[in-house]
């Protein structure tokens, strides 16, 4: 899960440069986020200029079978235009410039993290991710994302009425923290020793 | 394939301090997401079972979920999980399980695993291909490849010059990234242009958590907004919306199917050479789900014999060619005047009016509107949700006083206490019309629904705007509701204001590959590849026909086929070549269903004739609206899948 932002509008006008284009949309993750409206205003000022060969709107490039199959039947446009600008997430350029070795195959959008929401849908949770899962000494609200400072070890002092220093629109995590090891009688818990947090990557585990 | 682990259980020791204090466990096992869909079970929740009972302590018992993380069905799940005796919960799953348990179950709960970072993995399928999502896509400037994610120091402004044989210094197994990147680059041409680039700086403050978290907020708002699921594909009706309605040219001949509803076929009441007029029965009713069917021409009936039919492949029809004057039935003629029709009457004319259902289900609406409870509110469905169709649209607009007038008619036939016109907020001209028309009956309200598929599917309108959850296996009416077509609605008014039977409608002819999209009033029994051609014909020859909207329609292999009464749109869109690859339990489908199914299942069933899985599933509570479908990322014919399934469980009792 990710989200993708156009890049500006400069940027890109300058990439395209009077260099006749294909263009391929990707909305596979839309609802994920994709600048559905924006990216296809771009394209009808790009296409004003009568420099684009083609374009699709399609979904899930990054599955190379059915990528393939899908650009087969628009393979002159795409053979006829000096760059391939794709609107999509950075795997799905990937892919395509990986399948179109020699051609241009250019990134019109930046990829965002959506960090913690690796589940099905973005939902209300963060996860970090971090390979040390802290809920068990928290009463299962993560002080990584919950706590603006991440802080592992209790609260830093700085929340005003129950809200963080940081952002006065979040709560504060440990509060939060706090009160529900109270409602389930585990208090107890925040007795227990410091943790040490191990920064190594997941490749490094 | 790949795995896209995400988390795995936490270390012996670790588990054995957690368990330390706590006792009288059950234990809660996600099934992991993103990964080959073979094994449904995952092996660390007997695992732990195992280390759990090694400490001598209690398991009260143990389940396994899909998607924990997808609160709306774990909680839903969750009901009547937890035995008695269970003091605490142990979780295996990433965090977002973790938390989403922690925060519904009222016991105390453990994280047993620990989540890990699958970096960059985020396309849906399960490729190799890695984007750190960096927020400053390098991939124009190294020929797409990515020096962020390939080169493992990450240098985004060439070599380090530790390479040797272009395999990577820190991992002898890997390629230079930076090798590759000349190598591609060398091959387009395009050396110059890079080496004259100057050194990118890279901005490390761009990933915007706060827009992050608002936008996702903002997302899981519209996905649970009014009813769970749906989707909202783009809508394409722009080709057609603002087109007023034209009355197509009068056929030479019809051919009018004896099947045009839900139930038993017509009986013909014609005979080859009769002369027959507009609005004269040529079929009559059945059975009690039956309807009559009416000529849409005056002429002479050429003959009755097997004719191509869009949903059912051949039908018995009446083929009449037209003698182009139209002329009326003497029994077409307008009835009393509402207040003084009984409930009975209306019923009785929309009967004999052979009025269904012209969403496209057919069923016959004289049936719909007999409850055998009491209603106490008639939706009238404007959403229109489908993309590309704008009949509905267009008949509201131009036809606005019939559809209100319509709907009166249903509320006192139902004796309902109020109508109620949904329309989505993509439509503001109706919704603005429909209020000014309805501004002075107190009974009669609009409301508007932001757009999103399936809304006009009868359980999810009644949930959006009565919050009423339709039974399993229920009607509307269970919920003291009736559902109405905005098509049928205005047919309604025709038959009571003019005597009028069901032998036009409105036709939305459109999609990309059609030269000139229109909405046309058609008669029934046109032949549609005469509608294709009046508009312009097709553009290319690569393209798929479908009698209906995109999502529901039915793909017609031959345009040979009549108009019938519930043929609210012809779409001609590009065809789309994919092929079905394995599932990679993305979840996508579950998250999208309306109905809170789990269609990834009946895919792995269908393919092994498990037909009891698919009914112990309820595959029957699917309502093939093809979210899931339209959603998957592998690109699997679900609702093929499903309707094979629902067949064989019929066939099962």
């Amino acid at each position: 899960m990710l989200i993708t932002q156009l890049k500006s509008k400069e940027t890109i006008v300058s990439l395209v440069d009077g260099k006749k284009i294909f263009i391929i949309n990707c909305q596979g993750c839309k609802e994920v986020h994709f600048p559905e409206k924006e990216a296809l205003e771009l394209q009808k000022e790009l296409a004003a200029d009568g420099k684009v060969t083609g374009s699709i709107t399609t979904d899930y490039i990054c599955n190379p079978e059915n990528m393939k199959l899908r650009l087969e039947k628009h393979m002159d446009a795409i053979k006829a235009a000096d760059l391939v600008l794709v609107f999509s997430c950075g795997v799905g350029v990937q892919t395509i410039a990986e399948y179109l070795e020699d051609k241009m195959v250019c990134a019109a959008c930046d990829s965002c993290r959506l960090p913690g929401f690796q589940g099905v849908t973005p939902i209300e949770y963060d996860c970090g991710q971090c390979g040390e899962c802290y809920l068990n000494l928290t009463g299962g609200i993560c002080p990584i994302t919950a706590c603006s400072k991440s802080l592992l070890n209790g609260q830093c002092g700085g929340s005003k009425n129950g809200k963080c220093e940081v952002d006065s629109n979040m709560e504060c995590g440990w509060e939060r923290i706090y009160r529900r090891l109270e409602k389930i009688g585990r208090l107890d818990v925040l007795k227990c020793p410091t943790q040490v947090r191990n920064y190594a990557t997941d490749d490094e585990v | 394939m790949e795995n896209y682990t995400k988390y795995r259980l936490k270390s012996n020791d670790e588990l054995a301090s957690v368990l330390a204090d706590i006792d009288n466990l059950f234990i809660i096992a996600c099934n992991k997401c993103f990964k080959e869909f073979e094994t449904i079970d995952e092996p660390e929740c007997a695992e732990l079972e195992k280390i759990v009972s090694d400490q001598g302590k209690k398991v009260t018992g143990s389940a396994r979920v899909d998607f924990l993380c997808n609160k709306t069905q774990t909680e839903r799940k969750l009901q009547d999980m937890i035995p008695e005796g269970t003091e605490n919960v142990l979780v295996i799953s990433c965090g977002l399980g973790i938390q989403t348990i922690a925060d519904l179950a009222d016991k105390p709960v453990y994280a047993a695993s620990n989540s890990l970072n699958y970096t960059g993995h985020h396309g849906m399928a399960l490729t190799k291909k890695n984007c750190d999502a960096c927020a400053q896509c390098y991939l124009n400037v190294t020929g797409g490849i990515c020096p962020i994610v390939d080169c493992s120091k990450s240098l985004v402004n060439g070599q380090c010059g530790g390479a040797k044989n272009g395999k990577c210094e820190v991992d002898p197994n890997k390629d230079c990234a930076w090798e590759k990147i000349y190598r591609r680059l060398e091959k387009q041409g395009r050396l110059s242009e890079f080496l004259a680039q100057p050194v990118q700086l890279r901005d490390y403050s761009k990933v915007d958590f706060k827009f992050v978290n608002e936008y996702v907020k903002s997302i899981r708002e519209n996905r649970l907004e009014g009813y769970y699921g749906g989707i909202h594909p783009t809508e394409r009706k722009e080709f057609t919306e603002h087109i007023a309605l034209q009355r197509f040219p009068d056929p030479e001949t019809v051919v009018i199917p004896l099947s045009m509803h839900a139930g038993a076929p017509a009986n013909p009441v014609v005979q080859v050479g009769d002369t027959v007029k507009v609005g004269q029965v040529i079929g009559e009713s059945a059975g009690f789900i039956s309807a009559p069917v009416h000529s849409s021409v005056s002429g002479t009936v050429t003959a009755i014999e097997n004719h191509g039919h869009a949903t059912r492949g051949e039908c018995l029809s009446v083929v009449i060619k037209s003698d182009g004057k139209n002329t009326l039935h003497e029994s077409i003629k307008p009835n009393k005047d509402l207040d003084s029709l009984t409930p009975d009457e209306i019923v009785d004319i929309i009967r004999e009016s052979g009025i269904v259902g012209m969403g496209g289900a057919g069923f016959p609406t004289s049936v719909k509107l007999k409850p055998n409870k009491p209603i106490d509110a008639v939706l009238l469905n404007g959403c229109e949700c489908e993309p590309l169709l704008t009949a509905d649209h267009r008949v509201l607009l131009e036809f606005a006083d019939d559809v209100v007038f319509g709907l009166k008619a249903i509320v006192k036939t139902v004796s309902a206490e109020k109508g109620i016109i949904v329309i989505e907020d993509n439509k503001p001209d109706a919704i603005e019309l429909l209020k000014a028309k309805t501004a002075d009956c107190d009974n009669l309200e609009v409301v508007v629904a932001k757009t999103k598929y399936p809304q006009g599917a009868e359980k999810m309108l009644i949930k959006r705007v009565m919050k009423r959850q339709v039974p399993r296996g229920g009607l509307p009416a269970d919920v003291g509701c009736v559902v109405s077509n905005i098509s049928t609605t205005k047919a309604i008014a025709d038959a009571i204001l003019k005597g009028m039977p069901l032998v036009e409608r409105v036709v939305t002819v459109t999609g990309e590959k059609l030269k000139k999209p229109g909405n046309y009033i058609v008669k029934i029994g046109t032949n549609t590849k005469d509608l294709i051609d009046y508009c312009g014909g097709i553009t290319g020859d690569d393209v798929t026909i479908k009698a209906g909207g995109p999502m529901m329609g039915f793909v017609l292999s031959d345009t040979n086929v009549p108009i019938m009464k519930g043929s609210n749109g012809i779409i001609v869109v590009d065809s789309d070549h994919t092929v079905e690859q394995p599932c990679i339990k993305c979840g996508r489908c579950a998250d999208v269903c309306p109905m809170e199914l789990s269609p990834l299942y009946y895919a792995k069933f269908a393919d092994q004739e498990n037909w009891q899985g698919m009914k112990d599933m309820n595959v029957m509570d699917c309502i093939e609206c093809r979210c899931c479908q339209y959603i998957c990322s592998s690109k699997i014919p679900l609702v093929d899948k499903i309707k094979a399934g629902k067949n064989a469980v019929r066939g099962m009792k």
